[in-house]
């Protein structure tokens, strides 16, 4: 009980750091970059449940009208591709991280450095918002679809916009990504 | 397990670095404008096999024009063609186990900025300059700035979204040649390479007919 309380009382930001202080600076970074590569990963959160949409959607018009079942799977294979795309950014990030850490042989503050690894894959959680909504998005073009198939033109263009529109929060957040890996402003 | 994901360059000339992406491109090339030529010295009223299955590929591209941009844009198509055929073979290279010139960014990115410029100069002759750039105050004067990153927005989505895709594929059968070299690369080669290609060179063009037929309207 005593040695629970005194190691309690160890446990502090500052202690925390003498005890990194102990690495060797590059591997501290590339154990922030492990971890980077490993939070944007969670991204894969958002297109996994907007896809799920889209493929309920599917299924439902294929079962309401079978006769069109090409048109609202070639739509629903449209719309859950770009759904995707947050998670392929989160890879890119996750990659670039893994494989070729731009920020291991900067001559920099560890502190900095670290930090920015883990930072940059934060930033990509962001890819949630995302998945989520353009795979919505993707449902409802193929319910549209299946109701008229006339219009799938119209239909299309309208789902591409709005998609495209919806994907500048996970580009905002690519970006912010890439700047802190390769023109890191703290440096 | 060393991995090694950048490009090999193979040699140079006169200062500039010629890798494999720029070897496969040109493979391409040649492989089309050969396939082209072949084609057209073969033209006969009733068609061979070969000029059979062209006609199919063009009036796919017809279709496809007509059917997202409306009737009267078959000005568009021969560059969709051009644009459909190599993303089909770039991203279908991966099969023989070259690595697609669509995994680096430099491809994907020329080709974004390609559409990009499409986009707005047919905005602008479609409109005039200034009704052009009137429609970046639409619907709402201060939406301008908004307006503004959604257009720069495009190609970067454009471009990442296929080299992600592409760069997905080629680290994933890495990693399945180094751990389970018998039968999965098989699948892996199937769901990356055969279907994801299909679907990115798909979106790629969709997205670059839409938003042509978007700036126009």
């Amino acid at each position: 009980m005593e040695e629970l309380a005194e190691f309690l009382q160890t446990l502090s930001l500052e202690n925390l750091i003498t005890w990194l202080s102990q690495f060797e600076p590059a591997a501290i970074i590339l154990a922030a970059s492990a971890l980077g590569a490993a939070i944007a990963m969670i991204a894969g959160i958002g297109p996994g449940i907007g896809q799920g949409f889209a493929a309920g959607k599917g299924a439902e018009a294929a079962g309401r009208k079978p006769g069109e079942i090409r048109q609202t799977t070639f739509v629903m294979l449209l719309g859950a591709a770009v759904a995707e795309t947050s998670g392929i950014f989160s890879l890119i990030v996750a990659l670039i991280l893994l494989f070729a850490s731009p920020l291991v042989n900067l001559d920099a503050s560890w502190m900095i450095l670290a930090s920015s690894a883990i930072a940059a894959g934060i930033a990509m959680v962001a890819g949630i918002g995302p998945g989520v909504g353009q795979g919505y998005a993707a449902g409802k073009g193929v319910e549209a679809v299946s109701d008229r198939p006339d219009v799938q033109g119209s239909i299309l263009r309208a789902m591409f916009l709005g998609q495209a529109v919806g994907q500048t929060t996970g580009i905002y957040a690519l970006i912010i990504a890439l700047i802190l890996m390769f023109a890191n402003p703290f440096l | 397990m060393e991995a090694d994901f950048g490009i090999k360059t193979y040699f140079t000339i006169f200062g500039l670095n010629i890798n494999s992406t720029i070897l496969v491109t040109w493979s391409i090339m040649i492989i089309l404008t050969v396939l082209a030529l072949i084609t057209r010295s073969k033209l006969q009223k009733v068609p061979g096999t070969l000029q059979l299955v062209m006609e199919m590929v063009v009036e796919g591209v017809h279709w496809l024009v007509d059917s997202t941009m409306g009737k009267g844009q078959r000005g568009f198509a021969p560059y969709i063609l051009a644009l459909t055929l190599y993303l089909l073979f770039a991203n279908l290279t991966g099969i023989i186990g070259v690595r697609q010139p669509t995994a680096d960014l430099n491809t994907t990115f020329a080709l974004a900025i390609i559409t990009f410029f499409m986009v707005h100069i047919h905005g602008i002759k479609a409109k005039g300059g200034f009704g052009y750039f009137k429609t970046f105050f639409e619907p709402l004067a201060f939406m301008f700035p908004l307006n503004i990153i959604s257009e720069l927005a495009l190609p970067i989505s454009l471009s990442f979204r296929l080299f992600g895709n592409m760069l997905g594929g080629v680290v994933i059968l890495f990693l399945m040649y180094n751990f389970a070299p018998t039968i999965v690369p098989v699948i892996g080669h199937l769901y990356f390479d055969l279907f994801i290609g299909l679907i990115q060179t798909f979106i790629f063009v969709m997205l670059t007919l839409t938003f042509i037929t978007l700036a126009k309207d």
